[in-house]
């Protein structure tokens, strides 16, 4: 992993993943990467093991179904894409040919949420929600392009199959200090310590919640920002602990359906655990089609942008019980 | 089938084939009869004589050494034909018949309507969902195919669920990436769930797609065991390039006369009475076809 990009530095995403996993391929021999046309970030893995590259063209349900078949073989195969149509197109592929027999397929993909200006066919909002529901399957939304390589890494070991989500992934902030977090698939990280609320949050907007954090610092408020990267298996450990030293305040943020994602995870932990919050506010897309826009104006306009992230921390610290 | 370093020992006269499959189906029928549930009674007898073919004449497995890197991969990619399978093997001797019988479809069984690899680990992969076969298929000949393997990856797949389109993404994949390893047979018994295939989709020219696509077709008789072993005698060997289609003319519901080209035999239960009177029409089709002279003539549909 490199070591000389530092916190606020924009680094690409994709550009790890391909490092990743052209190193990786030198641990494991049987890594396989196949992509549905999106191979452009794989050109390292491409042309270093040509033999275990395969690019299907625009067939995504079969790049799954090769995957499984690989992968009953004793394979370890990565299928890279775009979200919108990895999730959906090929979800009974996903469902079926994967997770009902548990095989070690990752699925690695880039636009998820609003991004990149695609308008809603090019929208992978409703993913998450779909993968959650999957048996077996476990879900991650990445927003330090660093962490990226290390759950990349993390996974090579794991029995089942993974879902790791990116944004654009061509220009991301570098979030955390090489080193800074110790990084575990099913556990979250407390990117910014704080007492009066937590704000959970994934994937891209975890910039904008340190963004937030700060902005409410300036008033003396002290907010707790927590990157659930894991969706599933969730950490629920955080969320109890979070709840009792933040005063049960939390508010939730994400780049997808404000419903069905990981605020519907946290409030499913919450209701099960007989947590008592203080407060509890959900910041995401609500029940639109977004249209076009760069991400920044789609997120004001759907109403989870930055101005809208501080009024909602602002208003959770100001709830009482 | 190909270089044979798995043995898998004396091969059977078409005469035994035969014989075989005329167990298998009446043991379907047996089990259709004292299962109250729904049998995919159709589909399984129309392909009754391929998977006998395969399991006992064409596929390299040993049923004694389930996870033999060597062994010949076989997905059924219609998996509605899960019971016959199931029984295929059975004969093999992966299992017995009677564990299959006595629990089908009960809680905590192995065996029920679609075959599941985790529940089931004498088969190679779970199914039931059409369309999918073919995809899990290929990825298991390019994972042969990259391993410098020879064996082959066989899958048997319902002319219906061609209808899918994740058959043709996999057929255009395993073309492009000169799959000689893999073998796809076709059931093509002309028959939907609710209706005859071709009233509702134009299949044909069915195997000039398949030609289209760059596959190597071969067109069989599908319930003439001399044609499906001399098709399978016939594959090329796995190092070649071209994947191969055999495309197996079928009747849905075959060796049953009230079955056969009947929309409503794609699946039920026969109940006591019912068995009798199957199995009486399976004795008569099998005497009819060892009449001096059968199998000359064309089906008589």
């Amino acid at each position: 992993m490199p070591v000389t990009f530092t916190f606020g530095e924009m680094l690409s995403a994709r550009s790890v993943i391909g490092t990743t996993l052209a190193e990786l391929g030198d641990e494991y021999d049987n890594l396989w990467v196949i992509t549905p046309d999106i191979g452009a970030t794989l050109v390292e893995f491409r042309d270093k093991f040509p033999e275990r590259f395969l690019d299907v063209g625009l067939a995504e349900q079969v790049s799954v179904g090769i995957a499984a078949g690989l992968a009953y073989d004793g394979n370890i195969p990565v299928v890279s894409g775009m979200l919108p149509f990895l999730s959906m197109r090929a979800l009974e592929q996903v469902r079926t040919d994967v997770c009902y027999p548990n095989l070690p397929v990752k699925i690695i993909g880039t636009h998820g949420g609003l991004v990149g200006n695609g308008g809603s066919t090019h929208y992978a909002v409703e993913d998450l929600a779909l993968m959650c529901a999957l048996t077996n399957m476990t879900v991650t939304s990445i927003g330090d392009p660093l962490m990226v390589g290390e759950v990349i890494r993390q996974s090579m070991t794991m029995q089942g199959p993974i879902y790791i989500r990116l944004a654009v992934g061509k220009k991301d902030k570098v979030l955390y200090e090489p080193g800074q977090h110790d990084v575990q698939i099913g556990k979250g990280i407390v990117a910014r310590e704080g007492t009066d609320v937590t704000i959970f949050t994934h994937g891209t907007t975890v910039a904008q919640a340190i963004d937030a954090a700060d902005e409410l610092a300036k008033d003396g408020r002290s907010v707790r920002v927590v990157d659930m990267f894991t969706l599933k298996p969730i950490d629920e450990e955080i969320i109890v602990r979070s709840a009792a030293e933040t005063g049960g305040r939390f508010v939730v943020l994400e780049d997808h359906l404000a419903y069905g994602g990981l605020a519907t995870r946290i409030a499913d932990v919450v209701a099960d655990r007989g947590i008592r919050l203080t407060s509890f506010e959900r910041l995401g897309i609500p029940q639109v089609y977004a249209g076009f826009g760069d991400d920044e104006e789609l997120r004001d306009k759907h109403g989870y942008g930055l101005a809208a992230t501080v009024a909602a921390l602002r208003h959770a610290i100001a709830t009482q019980v | 089938m190909s270089t044979q370093t798995l043995d898998i020992g004396e091969r059977h006269s078409v005469e035994e084939l035969e014989e075989l499959a005329y167990e298998l189906r009446s043991k379907l029928l047996h089990l259709c009869g004292t299962y109250e549930g729904a049998v995919h009674i159709g589909g399984d007898l129309s392909c009754a004589d391929i998977l006998t073919a395969l399991f006992e004449y064409g596929l390299r497995v040993d049923p004694t050494d389930l996870a033999n890197p060597e062994r010949d991969r076989f997905v059924l990619s219609k998996g509605h034909a899960a019971v016959c399978m199931y029984i295929a093997m059975a004969i093999r001797g992966f299992f017995s018949y009677e564990g299959i019988v006595d629990t089908y479809g009960q809680l905590d069984s192995a065996y029920g309507m679609h075959p599941c690899k985790v529940q089931l680990p004498g088969v190679e992969c779970s199914t039931g969902s059409l369309g999918h076969g073919l995809p899990l298929a290929v990825g298991m000949a390019l994972s042969a195919r990259h391993r410098g393997d020879d064996h082959r990856v066989v899958t048997l797949l319902g002319d219906g669920e061609t209808g899918e389109g994740s058959v043709w993404e996999a057929a255009m994949a395993a073309r492009s990436n000169e799959l000689g390893n893999l073998v796809a047979f076709i059931d093509r018994n002309r028959q939907l769930m609710t209706s005859f295939a071709e009233e509702r989709v134009v299949f044909e020219p069915y195997p000039d797609k398949w030609r289209a696509f760059g596959w190597n077709v071969v067109e069989v008789d599908g319930h003439d065991m001399g044609q499906l072993v001399a098709a399978i005698d016939g594959l090329p060997a796995t190092d070649s390039n071209l994947p191969t289609v055999v495309i197996c003319d079928t009747v849905k519901g075959k060796g049953v006369d009230f079955m056969e080209h009947n929309l409503a035999w794609h699946a039920g239960s026969l109940g006591a009475a019912d068995l009798e009177r199957a199995m009486a029409a399976l004795d008569a089709s099998r005497a009819e076809a060892s009449r001096p002279g059968a199998g000359t003539e064309k089906e008589n549909d």
